[in-house]
């Protein structure tokens, strides 16, 4: 086993969560929104390849690559969806686009 | 070749009613009847090769059972799908498919144009196979399972007219009432399999019970022959029953339903025997509903209710016949009750058909001046209804008579009620006929009565009735009771008889009724054709049929109604419609203040869900 110990990864894992989180509590840009979901699932992806290889298990880094390719296809959902909303010239934030309320 | 028979003869009439009903509109409305009245005809054809087979064998051995399957099977009871074929059951079978086949031959005629043809002629082959089923069964459970479904299908064509509301009123009231019978019959049936462990009638018979137990079990099959053969206090249907088209009340009256009460009591004579009580009981009501039939009858004014009435009054000769041990008479009263009662229930069809569905005899007369085939055949059955030499009627109402008196002291009771029964049988039937078919041509008549077919009824009806009309006249020699008596030997093996009336009894019995039955007739003729003899004004009573509707009324309808009453505004109305409301208050409160949570705010959404999962991690971790 080399390296520094897996502690590591994990503080720096949980550092790109919590990071990734308050952009999605504090922004209220859409585009922001969706970068800072992908900084959350970096920070996850980043916990379970360290969890692999601290175990010696492949297990985790498949689910990695799993992990990514969603993320992929929900950046191309996010991204339509904010294309849309450009197109129609709404205005990119988040707290004003609430049709949706009770 | 006797099973075979059997079979075919039970399943010929289901599997017609099966087939009209799969095939639906792919086949025509005439093919339906056809088919029906085919499939009849093969079961009488049926019945008779198994009439044949037997008639084959030994007297002592004519009685052949075949299993199908076990149909139930619990614990040490077991019953099957047993087909019994007996010269009892074989005379049933004979009778049911063969006037059935008439009846149903005749509707073809009588109900073209309805609108449902095809579902009137399913009904009635499923209420023929019903019939066969009830008669044919080899024990007790397949004779209730027939029973019921017989009732069923009476239901169905009793409500034929499903557009009139007081066709579905009869129709309900008709199997409510026996309803009540077949609940009476599955307790007695209970109590059979408690006492005997069996249900098949030669198990049962063998070790019939005794005392109480005789008396409860004989009470339980007694309501259920009451209830479906229209005796008092059950009766109150038939008359209702009507409402159906008129094939449909010849053969209730006729061929099936009614009849079964008398076949039940002579099937299960064994049970009633050890029960010298039900046995007087059964006489008494038969006796009683003979006298009242006929009294009612006298003011009715319904041409099919007439006859209805005097259904009623003929199924109580035969039940005084059963009760008081003269099978053999009960079931040969049965047999030419089938014939001329058909008759006078498909003339007086003709007449309605004629009359465009006038059923009121008040706005009926002379109509025998333009239907004289029909005419002819009305009198034939009502001088055979009346028991008048040498028609059906005559040899067999006479016998049960005869019988009577050698019953004791409490026969001569019901003699006398018999011979009563008889007078008011020649004047309600000749009543009936001098109103409808002689005097002057009625108004109503002369502008209603349209002639498409000539004069008389289309030839598909005109030959069932002239058949039963030939049948009631030569149908009572069969059996003439000081001379020959093939009947009663026929049905010895099943049904010994307990009475034996001596020839001078027979002549005592046959003189006093036919003289009583011609007095009768003279007394009709005398108020309704010559009218020399005022009529008197009905009695109130009697046109409202002895207040039994009333009665009934009183006694379960309006308690019930207003137990009903006072539940829905004492009870229902705060309780259930309150809670309810309640109910609904809240989940609308509930709903308006979860409306508040879905802000439309996307952040908060996420920061909940953070939040949530936060807790979650908390709550996991501190709990391990």
């Amino acid at each position: 086993m080399h390296g520094p110990e897996v502690a590591w990864y994990l503080i720096l894992a949980s550092l790109l969560f919590v990071t990734g989180a308050l952009g999605v509590f504090l922004r209220r840009n859409p585009l922001i929104i969706l970068l800072s979901v992908e900084i959350m699932l970096n920070g996850a992806n980043l916990a379970l390849i360290s969890f692999a290889r601290r175990l010696g298990h492949e297990d985790g880094q498949v689910f990695a690559i799993a992990v990514m390719a969603v993320a992929a296809s929900e950046v191309v959902v996010g991204l339509g969806l904010i294309v849309a909303l450009g197109r129609r010239e709404l205005e990119l934030d988040v707290d004003k686009l609430r049709t949706l309320r009770g | 070749m006797m099973d075979a028979a059997a079979w075919v003869c039970l399943l010929l009439p289901l599997g017609s009613a099966v087939a009209i009903t799969l095939a639906g509109t792919r086949i025509s409305r005439r093919a339906a009847g056809y088919l029906s009245t085919l499939t009849t005809m093969g079961s009488f054809a049926a019945a008779a090769v198994a009439f044949f087979a037997l008639l084959g064998d030994q007297p002592e051995e004519r009685a052949h059972a075949t299993t199908s399957w076990t149909w139930l099977s619990a614990g040490q009871f077991s019953t099957g799908v047993t087909l019994l074929t007996d010269p009892l059951s074989v005379m049933m079978m004979l009778i049911v498919a063969g006037v059935g086949s008439l009846i149903v031959a005749y509707s073809v005629g009588y109900m073209e144009g309805e609108d449902e043809e095809r579902r009137f002629f399913a009904y009635m082959s499923l209420f023929v196979f019903s019939m066969l089923l009830l008669v044919q069964g080899g024990n007790l459970l397949l004779l209730l399972a027939g029973w019921g479904m017989v009732g069923l299908s009476s239901y169905l064509l009793i409500g034929y007219y499903q557009e009139r509301a007081s066709a579905i009123r009869a129709a309900k009231k008709a199997f409510v009432m026996n309803a009540f019978g077949d609940a009476t019959m599955a307790l007695a049936l209970f109590l059979l399999i408690e006492h005997t462990g069996r249900l098949d009638y030669a198990g049962v018979f063998a070790n019939a019970p005794t005392g109480t137990v005789a008396t409860l079990v004989a009470l339980g099959l007694l309501g259920g022959a009451v209830a479906k053969s229209a005796q008092i206090p059950l009766h109150t249907w038939l008359p209702d029953a009507m409402e159906g088209p008129t094939p449909v009340s010849a053969l209730i009256h006729a061929a099936t339903m009614v009849t079964a009460g008398v076949y039940l009591i002579v099937r299960t004579h064994p049970l009633f025997e050890n029960a010298d009580f039900v046995m007087d009981l059964a006489a008494g009501l038969g006796a009683a509903t003979l006298l009242m039939a006929g009294l009612i009858a006298l003011v009715q004014t319904d041409i099919k209710r007439v006859i209805a009435y005097s259904t009623m009054s003929q199924i109580g000769y035969m039940f005084v016949g059963a009760a008081i041990g003269a099978y053999a008479n009960g079931m040969f009263h049965l047999l030419t009750h089938a014939f001329f009662k058909a008759l006078l229930f498909m003339a007086a069809g003709l007449v309605i058909h004629a009359l465009t569905g006038e059923q009121d005899i008040r706005r009926m007369g002379g109509i025998g001046r333009v239907m004289p085939w029909t005419r002819t055949a009305f009198l034939v059955g009502s001088l055979a209804l009346v028991g008048i030499f040498p028609f059906a009627g005559f040899f067999s109402k006479d016998s049960i008579l005869a019988a009577t008196l050698d019953h004791g002291s409490y026969g001569m009771v019901l003699f006398v009620a018999g011979l009563a029964g008889t007078f008011l049988t020649g004047l309600y039937a000749f009543r009936l006929y001098f109103i409808v078919f002689t005097g002057e041509q009625s108004r109503f008549a002369r502008e209603h009565h349209h002639s498409h077919h000539g004069r008389e009824g289309p030839f598909s009806m005109m030959w069932t009735v002239l058949t039963l009309a030939v049948l009631s006249v030569v149908g009572g020699w069969i059996q003439f009771a000081p001379f020959w008596h093939p009947l009663t030997d026929w049905l010895e093996p099943v049904a010994e008889p307990l009475v034996e009336p001596t020839e001078a009894q027979e002549w005592l019995a046959s003189g006093l009724a036919l003289a009583l039955g011609l007095a009768g007739i003279a007394v009709a003729w005398l108020a309704y054709s010559r009218r020399t003899v005022r009529v008197p004004h009905a009695p109130r009573a009697l046109v409202k049929k002895l207040y039994w509707d009333e009665l009934y009324n009183w006694i379960w309808y309006h308690p019930a109604d207003t137990v009903a009453r006072y539940l829905g505004r004492a009870f229902e109305r705060p309780v259930i419609a309150g809670s309810l409301d309640v109910l609904t208050r809240g989940f609308g409160l509930g709903s308006r203040g979860l409306g508040l949570a879905q802000n439309g705010l996307v952040r908060s959404y996420a920061l909940a869900l953070g939040g949530g999962l936060a807790v979650l991690t908390v709550v996991f971790l501190s709990v391990r």
